[in-house]
């Protein structure tokens, strides 16, 4: 119930937000010097035609009339037609989403494991030889962006091994089942283990990629949560109990150090959804980040405003889940 | 006596990558073996010189028109540093101007800029750095005011906090108390409180500058296609990965000890100058 109700305060925030952004979209992208209409006609198309379009499409109107008018479609899910596919960008966008979500959940679950094993690995070095050796190292990982790993990737299990394959989702020749849209979860619904492993396989090392370029900020705060938390009392106390180091650490320690990492978690899981383009590029990986490098290349204003306000809603949801399990793991915010 | 920075060793790693970064930049023209756009359609694609059909006078062999990669590999470093430079100084200047503002008068200009900051941080950084592009168009001066628009906030939310510790601490209301006007008490007794803070933000915001040009660039919304970038020669070297490899890997390593530098300086600034709020943050 409180859970509820957080998460709901949450929402009530995003909305504005949401407004404002969508706002912006639609200003940012109408001062570009090309003409959605004339891009949108044949090119023998006549002076007058492209007037008549330009009219269907609003676009003689006043800016604010044409936003409100924009809104009042967007609320009914008509986000307009992209230009350069010809479709209906709200399905274009509803398409790519799963594969973004489950290339970006991925690589979570990759940067998480990463840096909350990297993280007490470092702590424990502490005041060791090892230290600050670990610390550069964490730091040389950090100059590395997820680019440079997807490449670098291609390059040693693509090229050089050939042990990988490196472009789309599955195998050719394997078709989508298409029941959600996600993969992973649509081959085990549909009892096909040899999809499902080609999925797997292909989302490896994108999934990896991304994961290492956001593991290094994890493991540093977890490690320095773990110093704040070792200051503590409690743990003096568990000590003096005779308690093993070990199980301090683990049962004891992490559980109040972790709290901050979660925040920080839930921030980097934004900046990780909006990383994923440049891999999903570099990998033909059909998501949110071909589509909207293809749409930016072909100044397709529908497709950027949808695949913009989508990429601003997901942040938004992750981020109120995110204030939602901080409440959960931390009695101490609940009301009494 | 040396002051306390100058002698780590990651401050000194880190000066020594970037003044390396800045010397290629700066004698580019001197340095290259070849001009970087000269073409040679006879020696397409070779390898680096010690890999079998390797050509001496190409060291890291060519690209696909024929062009020696080393000497694009140095002019590239022009680009990146100079948007390195401007970029993370401009983003510098506006998020910092809105940090004191928002920190130090408090009331509706902090509700404000903190709300724009919100609506900030609801994007991913890359696809707001994308869209400004395509709002802008490409172009060097494009990508520097794109980095300015995307990355102030980075400086503003940390500075901000800052700055509200600064200004509750006695000495600010001394100089209050002594008749110094507003801006005088935020430039003489709040900026040079937070100035470590700011010098550590500012270096690591070169590192950051450095990936978000290579990657507008990658996409082909970075600079002119005229202009020589790293990204661009990563895109290029990808079509080539089987035949010359270096390619790919130059401006790979390239982008890797800039952005190394700028982190290790950034990291032992951090370290040295005692900055714990920072300690934590991304």
């Amino acid at each position: 119930m409180i859970l509820l109700a957080a998460l709901g305060r949450r929402l009530v925030t995003a909305v504005p937000i949401l407004f404002v952004v969508s706002m912006l979209l639609f200003a940012a992208l109408r001062v570009l010097p090309v003409d959605p209409a004339a891009m949108s006609m044949p090119p023998n198309a006549t002076k007058d035609e492209i007037e008549a379009a330009r009219r269907e499409m609003g676009l003689d109107r006043p800016l604010p009339e044409q936003y409100v008018l924009w809104l009042g479609r967007a609320a009914r899910g008509d986000f307009g037609r992209s230009i350069h596919h010809r479709r209906d960008a709200g399905k274009l966008v509803a398409e790519a989403l799963p594969g973004t979500i489950e290339l970006a959940m991925a690589a979570m679950v990759v940067a998480s494991g990463l840096g909350l094993g990297g993280g007490l690995l470092l702590f424990m070095l502490r005041g060791r030889r090892m230290e600050p050796v670990a610390e550069t190292a964490t730091t040389l990982m950090m100059s590395v962006p997820e680019f440079l790993w997807a490449l670098l990737f291609i390059f040693v299990f693509g090229v050089a091994l050939q042990a990988m394959p490196f472009t789309g989702r599955l195998d050719p020749g394997m078709k989508l089942p298409g029941i959600t849209g996600f993969l992973l979860l649509d081959s085990v619904l549909a009892g096909r283990p040899d999809i499902l492993w080609s999925a797997m396989v292909h989302l490896l090392l994108p999934a990896v990629a991304l994961g290492l370029a956001f593991a290094p900020p994890i493991m540093r705060v977890l490690r320095a949560s773990l110093i704040d938390t070792y200051h503590e009392d409690y743990i003096r106390q568990a000590r003096l109990r005779g308690i093993s180091e070990g199980r301090i650490l683990l049962r004891h320690a992490l559980k109040n150090a972790i709290l901050p990492t979660l925040t920080l978690m839930g921030v980097q899981f934004g900046f990780l959804f909006g990383g994923s383009l440049l891999v999903e590029v570099i990998y033909s990986f059909p998501g949110m980040g071909n589509l909207m490098v293809d749409a930016v290349r072909n100044a397709d204003l529908p497709i950027i405003q949808v695949v913009g306000l989508a990429y601003c809603v997901v942040v938004l949801v992750i981020n109120s889940l995110v204030d939602g399990l901080y409440l959960v793991l931390n009695p101490r915010l609940r009301p009494r | 006596m040396m002051p306390r920075w100058m002698r780590s060793a990651r401050v000194l790693a880190g000066l020594g990558l970037a003044a390396l970064m800045l010397v290629c930049a700066m004698a580019a023209p001197w340095l290259a073996p070849h001009d970087p756009d000269e073409q040679d359609l006879l020696a397409m694609l070779l390898p680096a010189a010690w890999q079998a059909g390797g050509d001496e006078t190409h060291l890291l062999g060519t690209d696909g028109l024929g062009r020696d990669v080393l000497s694009r590999l140095l002019y590239g470093a022009r680009v990146a540093m100079t948007v390195a430079v401007t970029a993370s100084f401009g983003a510098a200047l506006a998020g910092a101007i809105t940090a004191y503002v928002a920190g130090y008068l408090g009331g509706w200009m902090d509700w404000l800029i903190g709300r724009a900051i919100d609506v900030w941080m609801s994007f991913p950084p890359v696809i707001l750095s994308l869209i400004l592009m395509t709002g802008l168009g490409t172009g060097a001066r494009n990508v520097v005011l794109a980095i300015v628009l995307v990355d102030w906030t980075r400086f503003c939310r940390v500075l901000r906090a800052e700055v509200i510790v600064v200004t509750q601490r006695d000495y600010v209301t001394a100089a209050r108390l002594a008749g110094f006007s507003h801006l005088r008490t935020v430039l003489k007794e709040i900026v040079p409180a937070t100035m470590p803070l700011l010098v550590t933000l500012l270096t690591l915001e070169m590192g950051i500058a450095v990936v978000v040009e290579a990657i507008l660039s990658f996409v082909g919304l970075g600079v002119k296609s005229d202009q020589i970038a790293w990204g661009q020669m990563i895109a290029d070297g990808r079509e080539a990965v089987y035949q010359a490899p270096w390619n790919l890997l130059a401006p790979v390593l390239a982008i890797f000890v800039a952005v190394a530098g700028f982190n290790l300086l950034g990291d032992g600034l951090r370290r040295s100058l005692d900055v714990r709020t920072l300690e934590g943050r991304e």
